[in-house]
């Protein structure tokens, strides 16, 4: 898996390349973990993230408890429906917000 | 802080490993690793084996080491493993000697008696590869799920009203409507129906880990594969059928099923598993080694002097449950669902051979009932037990109960069955049953809560079919219509199955309102089988346990063509749940709290307080009253009048205390929208003295000021 971000101010775009699976979980974690932080808000592009395996959607719904705890924002733009089924069938269609650009997203954000 | 078990004290090969725990059986993820841990009583050596998902060939065999054997119970923990993309078995050597009991077979390997998800099965009816010597694949499975709060809802016994249904057959059908039919995904997206049809606990039919692929095989009529549809057949107790889940082929069918207990539980309703101990899919002599078989033949299964199994399930084997560890595993399997899974309650297939000891004698005492009964874990829990066997042993009204056990009644069944055919005998009979039959349970130590009254079940005709067939048509399912009950107490109305004859017609569905108010005026826990609120067939065939198609699947144009049955149905729920009398109360005091000095429940004939139980009557009228809990100083009636004869019956109304009315809330003989009102809509009789029931009629009416 490959995870690249781009900052914009108080929001990081983390965009995940590849499977989020058991393989991948531990890392992307860190990665993740490392952009929450108090008033600061993350958008995470699943446009190229096919597959999130059982573990995969805990890293997203740990993110989502950090978030939660210290105040924080975290949003999904570009789900595929796949991926979007699977979390909904599986009870993490709740983790985070959902919008169809970053830049909804992003407008979504700063509205609060 | 690092906990010092953390780190490996051996290797072996590629692998970090070090002495496990022995508690808790089956594989559980630890800090760093997992803990696997088997029992066997006479295994000498055991494997480890680990597989890539779906690979024939195991990338690992790890001999559990002796010096990590604590008692009778191999363990081991073993570190870095990748354990979302394993499957995993055990392999056992051992003595192999039939007539002592033993199976040892150091080759076969064995699925994880816990095993908390399973794979192989993965995907609905997709045919296995039968030359993979690995069927059944034991999985690791994260039990970290987000409950939010989420706990069992303990509604009350005397509240209940059950709802029998199959996973795959509720949605299956295209007429569903639904994204993934047939799935747990599905039946989640039909809670809003069952909230509108009003019923509160969901009782699903088995989904522990079964094969579909057992015994196979094509249908003489349609030439179609004939499935174990119904899955009484249990391959993993612990492990829910990943065929069932949408995300089963993801492996994530664990966290499906838990997401559908609680939406449902956010929506008021309960789920219920049936679920099968009685036996195993390992079979007789000649079936196939899964698990059980080659961990510990003589520990799991009842066992003849000649080392052939007993079969007091019919299904070939029969599970050895008061073997003190077997006892336990069921307790444990069970102890699970209920704290990991928020279930509700169980009903027990088959479950008087939890009662017989260990050479098939029933017991008096039976531990295994008694420990299910008094567990702390389950202390809230729903036990139900369908309480006879294949063996003969009937227990309905002396099942073991402490108080806690619930039955199926078959009486009950019967009683209803014979009453709406029109059978002689049957009115005082039929008091008993509305009474949540005390003459099967006591009212002092069970009550009423004891009686589960069903009218059908998954087993045996719908509802429809029971107006509509005299006779079982299973030809189906390819055993020359050998199969199936016999004794159906059914009546097809005039004409065998299908008919365009309006007369009929309205008789078979006057026959399944006659049903339907019968059973939801009766005391004790009502359960409906699903698809019979809107008329579903499955064309004359009673015993649709391999039938994987239309036969089964519900078709969901149905609640719309027999809207009038769904109504009624509703209202008739909503009847229920509104009038408390009429939920098992504890009826040992007749004279109930009504203010005006009238019997809780008094019977009635075509004279007021005369019933008739001779036995050509097929008329009974039953009056409840009871204090009102809404308004002060007034009293609540309902009197339902049956009549069962094929000719209509002038019935007198018992006289109510001065300013109160008969008011009418439902006549079966009426066409759709005049058979049934609204409560707040219920129409006075303009003659209130009498009322004509018309024949094969159940009237319904309501005392009030």
């Amino acid at each position: 898996m490959n995870i690249e971000t781009v900052n914009d101010n108080e929001i990081t775009t983390l965009k995940l390349e590849g499977n989020l699976d058991g393989t991948t979980a531990d890392y992307a974690q860190e990665k993740i973990l490392g952009y929450v932080s108090p008033n600061h808000s993350i958008i995470i592009d699943m446009e190229k993230c096919l597959y999130v395996s059982s573990a995969g959607l805990r890293v997203l719904l740990i993110t989502a408890k950090q978030l939660a705890k210290i105040g924080g924002k975290g949003v999904f733009v570009n789900l595929t429906e796949e991926v979007h089924d699977v979390m909904e069938m599986t009870g993490f269609s709740s983790i985070f917000d959902r919008f169809e650009t970053i830049d909804e997203a992003k407008l979504a954000i700063r509205k609060g | 802080m690092y906990r010092v078990d953390t780190y490996p004290t051996d290797r072996y090969g590629d692998f970090d490993l070090r002495p496990g725990k022995p508690i808790p059986f089956g594989a559980t993820i630890v800090p760093g690793g997992v803990n696997f841990s088997v029992y066997s009583m006479y295994a000498t050596t055991c494997e480890l084996v680990l597989f890539n998902k779906r690979e024939r060939e195991p990338f690992a065999v790890i001999p559990f080491p002796e010096a990590y054997r604590i008692g009778n119970v191999f363990t081991i923990v073993v570190f870095d493993l990748e354990f979302e993309n394993i499957e995993y078995a055990f392999r056992m050597d051992g003595p192999n000697d039939f007539q002592m009991g033993h199976w040892f077979n150091k080759d076969k390997y064995l699925l994880d008696p816990y095993a908390k998800a399973m794979g192989g099965r993965d995907i609905w009816g997709v045919t296995p590869d039968w030359n993979d010597p690995f069927q059944y694949r034991s999985k690791i499975v994260q039990d970290d799920f987000d409950w939010q709060g989420d706990k069992p809802l303990e509604i009350p016994m005397r509240d209940l009203i059950i709802y029998e249904t199959h996973v795959r057959g509720f949605t299956k059908h295209e007429s569903s409507n639904t994204k993934y039919p047939g799935t747990f995904a599905a039946a989640r997206e039909k809670i809003p129906y069952l909230k509108s049809l009003g019923i509160n606990c969901l009782e699903l039919m088995p989904i522990y880990e079964f094969d579909e692929f057992e015994n196979a095989k094509p249908s003489p009529v349609t030439g179609q594969q004939l499935l174990n549809y119904w899955g009484y057949s249990t391959v993993g107790f612990f492990a829910p059928k990943s065929g069932y889940a949408a995300t089963g082929k993801y492996g994530m069918q664990v966290d499906e099923v838990k997401t559908l207990v609680k939406e449902l539980h956010q929506n008021g309703i309960e789920v219920m598993l049936d679920v099968v101990f009685n036996h195993t899919a390992e079979g007789n002599e000649r079936g196939p080694y899964i698990s059980f078989r080659g961990i510990d033949n003589k520990t799991y299964y009842m066992l003849t002097p000649e080392g052939y199994y007993y079969n007091f399930s019919g299904c070939g084997n029969t599970l050895n449950c008061n073997n003190p560890v077997v006892r336990n595993m069921i307790l444990d399997c069970l102890r699970y669902w209920a704290s990991e899974y928020h279930i509700d309650g169980f009903r027990f297939d088959l479950a008087t051979i939890l009662g017989r000891n260990q050479d098939g004698s029933p017991m008096h005492n039976p531990p295994l009932l008694e420990t299910l009964a008094f567990d702390p874990v389950l202390g809230k829990v729903k036990l139900i037990a369908e309480a006879w066997d294949a063996g003969g042993l009937y227990q309905v009204g002396s099942f073991p109960s402490w108080g806690r056990w619930a039955e199926w009644n078959g009486k009950y069944r019967d009683t209803l069955r014979k009453f709406i055919k029109g059978e002689p005998n049957q009115t005082l009979a039929m008091t008993r049953r509305l009474e949540g039959s005390p003459d099967l349970y006591d009212v002092k130590y069970r009550g009423a809560s004891a009686s589960i009254n069903f009218v059908t079940c998954h087993d045996g005709f719908t509802l429809m079919d029971m107006v509509s067939y005299d006779h079982k048509h299973n030809d189906a399912n390819g055993e020359g219509n050998n199969d199936g009950s016999d004794d159906n107490d059914s009546w097809n109305c005039g004409c065998e199955g299908e008919t365009e004859d309006e007369g009929i017609k309205f008789l078979r569905k006057k026959q399944i309102k006659n049903a339907m108010s019968m059973l939801l005026i009766s005391q004790g826990v009502p359960m409906i089988l699903s698809g019979d609120e809107f008329g579903n067939t499955q064309y004359g065939n009673n015993n649709t346990y391999c039938q994987d198609n239309e036969i089964t699947w519900l078709h969901w144009k149905q609640p719309e063509e027999n809207k009038d049955l769904l109504n009624y149905v509703k209202h008739m729920i909503e009847l229920r749940k509104r009038c408390n009398f009429i939920k098992s109360k504890q009826i040992s005091d007749l004279c109930g709290d009504s203010i005006y000095g009238y019997p809780l429940i008094s019977y009635h004939g075509v004279k007021p307080w005369e019933a008739d139980f001779s036995a050509e009557s097929r008329l009974l009228g039953v009056l409840y009253c009871d204090k009102s809990e809404i308004l002060e100083n007034q009293d609540e009636f309902l009197y339902v009048a049956m009549n069962m004869k094929w000719e209509s019956q002038y019935v007198e109304l018992p006289s109510l205390p001065e300013g109160y009315d008969w008011y009418i809330f439902a006549n079966t003989d009426m066409a759709y929208g005049e058979d049934i009102w609204d409560l707040e809509d219920v129409k006075r009789l303009s003659y209130q003295p009498g009322i004509n029931v018309s024949a094969r009629s159940v009237i319904i009416l309501i005392g009030k000021p």
